[in-house]
């Protein structure tokens, strides 16, 4: 009984914290503006050029989305185009392949936000374990690597590996497991499972940096508060760590998700062909080549404002539920 | 994981923004500062569509320098990407020449080429020697008759070699006794009685065809082949008939439906390499460079890698002969067919170089003469000599040209003749010599031991001698379709883009089904097709070459 006293305790410690922080936000002085803007002049100054930078390469170039609503062609100046109101958003929305895309971009999204994160806490869960510090240093490094590796490489190992002569169809054939390589890369049905497989392989160990480092913040006094109740290993994994770096996790998983339909087109058109083609058209690959290859700079705009509109949507829709929840948000 | 920022949308407006900036400064940059008389030589920067990583160093780019005074900087697209031009279009930043392939007519209306008719005029007599009664197939449409390009074509084409067609192995044809292959009835046969003799070769499987479907080599391994069998011209996506100009989308054709069922009868029979749509280039370059491959369906230069590699590897009997092989024998075998001068592809000047002036007489003095030697030859003394007032490649180099893929890189002979203006194969110089040292006679010499050997037991001089002669199937008419400037965004342009995705798709499937599905797939394929209105690419494509043989005079 008494283990689960104290384990209760450090929990209510770590609340207690955050609502602590909460607190914090509310002005407990009533200052004038221009007082408080004398205050905090030396912060202000440091924050300038970042909000220049932003200004600059992030709200300027919105500029360009006139360009959705007109028939853009870059010989002419911005303002001696022709304009033809929400003639190219139609035109999207009725284009099948767009359907297509957006079903496979979100499809293989939420496939990798999903195991992306799991593996990645999974992982970090089981390094920060590690006691023997050199070898956690060292499988930390190896782990993330793959990170530092180009697409176009990843993606000739991977179909190397698949191949009916590859590596894993040996094995599963050698050990009988199977009668008949399977030709895996000719196989629509496997390729979001072999995207999300490759992702998962090639960024689990530096996704994992970020939970290890909110991990190595938890106070080590509820560790041994909870040993001293005889808590075991798995036990303060699941009732320390985890709550601990819950808030991380949101936050990350919000700032993931607003990112859902951003997910490139590297690996889809790397790892695709014309069988699989079908499942892996993404969007960023079709505004590729129905948009700015084929010239229509204002049909790849279109695409790029509806994808923002569904990151801001969705990026909305995941901050409301956590602040219901009571949990760390964004904004 | 969702931490990188490559966002389309960011991207694109950056690269507005861009746009923004550069419209918005002033041109002063360009005015004349007029440093062209020193002794320095120019630099001049070169877009080159098929271009790869090359420095303009080698000793016959050193020759051209001393010559021309002007010094090549190539760029090339990264991966062979569809994006270079438009995004060169959307920066503004022009190198001063661009080999843009099929992607000038985005080139042109966005004013980012001049046109040369004046330059040509006033200073193009290597040009015009060079083009003669060909300079009208230089123009750019009806509606905008100018010439905004020279080149990359040979003007006086004979036909010694063909490319494109089935290729089979040199071994298979020894062992089973020299047999007549004119259909791909006989071309299975072979392959199959072959494999079953020699399910191994040096230790790895045997495969009996193998096909290269996995990026756009698609069109060239699986979707051209089904043309050529079918006895189509070359006219990429399109079969055109010569005389009326009538298009139609090739994959509409039911003689290329009868094509793809016997892939897809190769496929369950086992005999495709079932990787042929999921492998990489380099995996199917290694794979024909072991020698276990026995035929191919691919242009000569896609395979020419493998070709020097089995070479070099003393494997002269697993490199390939070309075959006139057909659906059955009423169809002909358009390999040799002579498309005349096809005009269209070239190198353009753009509109922002310093250098236009500078930039033409560089196009001019490469149409001369004088470059073609040096270009095609190299340099006298060292590459080859002039033996009783004939050029005779030097013994090395003609050793090194037919092993060593990277002869002409390292050389820069051979490398500088394609994509700039060259005279064709048959031209001969004031001498009455070939300006080519690819001459019939040279092919012929060049040929592999066991090449020659089989040539011998056929009774030939040259593979061409078994494909019906050049002189029977004429000279078309409209060029070749690919080579159409079709304008950006047009209904032609998008929905060919969409068929072509399609197609690509629906036939790898239809090929890899069960043939009890085949035909179910293939009428859905048309059906879509169909429904994405393929009838007006079809006539739009007729249009457009109506227009071509009007402005070319041909019709």
């Amino acid at each position: 009984m008494s283990q689960k006293k104290h384990v209760s305790e450090a929990n209510i410690k770590v609340a207690g914290a955050s609502t602590l922080l909460k607190r914090k936000r509310k002005p407990h002085y009533e200052d004038g503006f221009l007082q408080k803007l004398g205050k905090q002049k030396a912060l202000l100054l440091m924050s300038l050029p970042f909000v220049v930078w932003l200004i600059i390469f992030k709200y300027i170039p919105v500029a360009g989305w006139v360009m959705a609503f007109q028939d853009y062609k870059p010989q002419f100046g911005m303002f001696d185009q022709e304009w033809v109101g929400w003639k190219h958003f139609k035109e999207l929305f009725n284009e099948p392949t767009f359907y297509r895309a957006l079903e496979n971009t979100l499809g293989m999204g939420i496939l990798g936000l999903v195991f992306g994160t799991l593996f990645a806490i999974a992982f970090a869960l089981l390094l920060n374990e590690l006691r023997f510090l050199t070898l956690k240093k060292w499988t930390q490094t190896i782990s993330y690597l793959p990170h530092f590796v180009s697409w176009v490489i990843v993606a000739n190992i991977v179909i190397t590996m698949l191949s009916p002569e590859g590596i894993i169809n040996n094995l599963l054939v050698g050990t009988g497991i199977l009668n008949n390589p399977i030709n895996f890369m000719a196989r629509p049905d496997m390729f979001w499972g072999i995207v999300t497989a490759a992702d998962v392989w090639k960024e689990t160990g530096w996704n994992a940096i970020i939970y290890l480092a909110a991990m190595a913040g938890v106070d080590p006094q509820l560790y041994e508060a909870a040993k001293v109740d005889g808590a075991s290993r798995w036990r303060q994994m699941w009732h320390i760590t985890l709550p601990s770096i819950r808030p991380v996790i949101i936050v990350l998983l919000i700032l993931n998700i607003g990112n859902l339909i951003n997910i490139g087109f590297e690996k889809q058109m790397l790892l695709g062909n014309n069988i699989v083609a079908e499942k892996a058209l993404v969007i960023d690959l079709y505004a590729l080549e129905y948009g700015i290859g084929m010239f229509r700079y204002s049909f790849g705009t279109a695409i790029g404002i509806f994808k923002s509109v569904i990151s801001i949507i969705l990026i909305l829709i995941c901050n409301g539920f956590a602040k219901r929840m009571g949990e760390g948000r964004v904004f | 994981m969702k931490r990188k920022i490559t966002s389309m949308s960011l991207w694109m407006l950056v690269m507005m923004a861009v746009v923004f900036l550069a419209a918005c400064s002033d041109d002063s940059s360009s005015d004349q500062s007029s440093d062209g008389n020193s002794d320095e030589p120019i630099t001049l920067t070169l877009f080159n569509a098929d271009g790869e990583e090359k420095t303009f160093d080698d000793p016959v780019a050193q020759k051209i320098t001393e010559e021309t005074g002007v010094k090549l900087e190539i760029d090339y697209p990264v991966g062979g990407s569809d994006e270079a031009v438009p995004l060169m279009i959307a920066s503004g930043d022009y190198p001063d020449l661009i080999f843009a392939k099929g992607d000038l007519g985005k080139l042109i209306e966005a004013g980012g080429v001049i046109k040369l008719d004046d330059l040509i005029e006033e200073k193009g007599d290597n040009i015009k020697q060079m083009y003669g009664d060909q300079l009208d197939r230089l123009r750019n449409s009806i509606d905008d008759p100018s010439i905004y390009t020279v080149g990359t074509y040979g003007v006086e084409n004979a036909h010694w070699e063909t490319s494109g067609t089935f290729q089979i192995q040199l071994d298979v044809l020894r062992e089973l006794g020299y047999p007549e292959i004119n259909t791909l009835e006989e071309f299975e046969a072979a392959i199959t009685e072959y494999v079953e003799m020699h399910p191994e070769i040096d230790g790895q499987k045997t495969i009996p065809l193998s096909l290269l479907g996995s990026d756009w080599r698609w069109l060239i391994t699986v979707g051209d082949p089904a043309s050529a069998a079918s006895g189509i011209p070359g006219d990429g996506q399109w079969a055109i008939d010569d005389e009326t100009g009538e298009a139609t989308y090739k994959f509409l054709l039911p003689e290329l439906k009868e094509y793809f069922r016997w892939l897809n009868g190769m496929n369950d029979k086992g005999l495709l390499d079932p990787e042929s749509f999921t492998h990489t280039y380099d995996t199917y370059i290694s794979k024909l460079s072991s020698g276990r491959v026995l035929s191919v369906a691919d242009q000569d230069w896609n395979i020419s890698d493998a070709d020097a590699a089995l070479v070099s590897d003393g494997k002269e009997w697993r490199t390939y002969a070309p075959l006139p092989v057909t659906l059955g024998e009423e169809y002909v075998s358009q390999g040799l067919k002579d498309y005349g001068y096809s005009g269209g592809w070239g190198i353009a000047i753009s509109s922002t170089s310093e250098y236009q002036e500078e930039a033409f007489e560089f196009l001019d003095w490469m149409a001369s003469e004088e470059a073609q030697i040096l270009v095609n030859w190299g340099i006298e003394g060292e590459n080859y000599d002039v033996v009783d007032g004939k050029r005779v490649l030097k013994e090395e180099d003609r050793e090194r040209k037919n092993s060593d893929n990277n002869y002409g890189k390292e050389t820069g002979v051979g490398y500088y003749v394609y994509p700039f203006p060259q005279w064709g194969n048959a031209a001969l110089d004031s001498n009455g010599e070939p300006i080519s040292p690819d001459t019939e006679q040279d092919i012929i010499d060049n040929f592999n031991s066991a090449e020659k050997e089989v040539l011998v037991e056929y009774d030939m001089n040259n593979w061409i001698d078994w494909f019906p002669p050049t002189e029977e199937l004429g000279v078309s008419n409209h060029g070749q379709a690919f080579n159409y400037p079709i304008s950006s965004g047009s209904d032609l342009e998008i929905i060919q883009q969409k068929a072509d995705d399609l197609t690509e798709q629906r036939i790898t499937q239809a090929i890899l089904g069960s043939p009890d599905d085949f035909d179910a797939t293939w009428d859905a394929m048309i059906d879509e097709l169909e429904a994405m209105d393929i009838e007006k690419a079809n006539q739009e494509m007729t249009q457009k070459t109506l227009e071509i043989m009007e402005l070319w005079g041909t019709k």
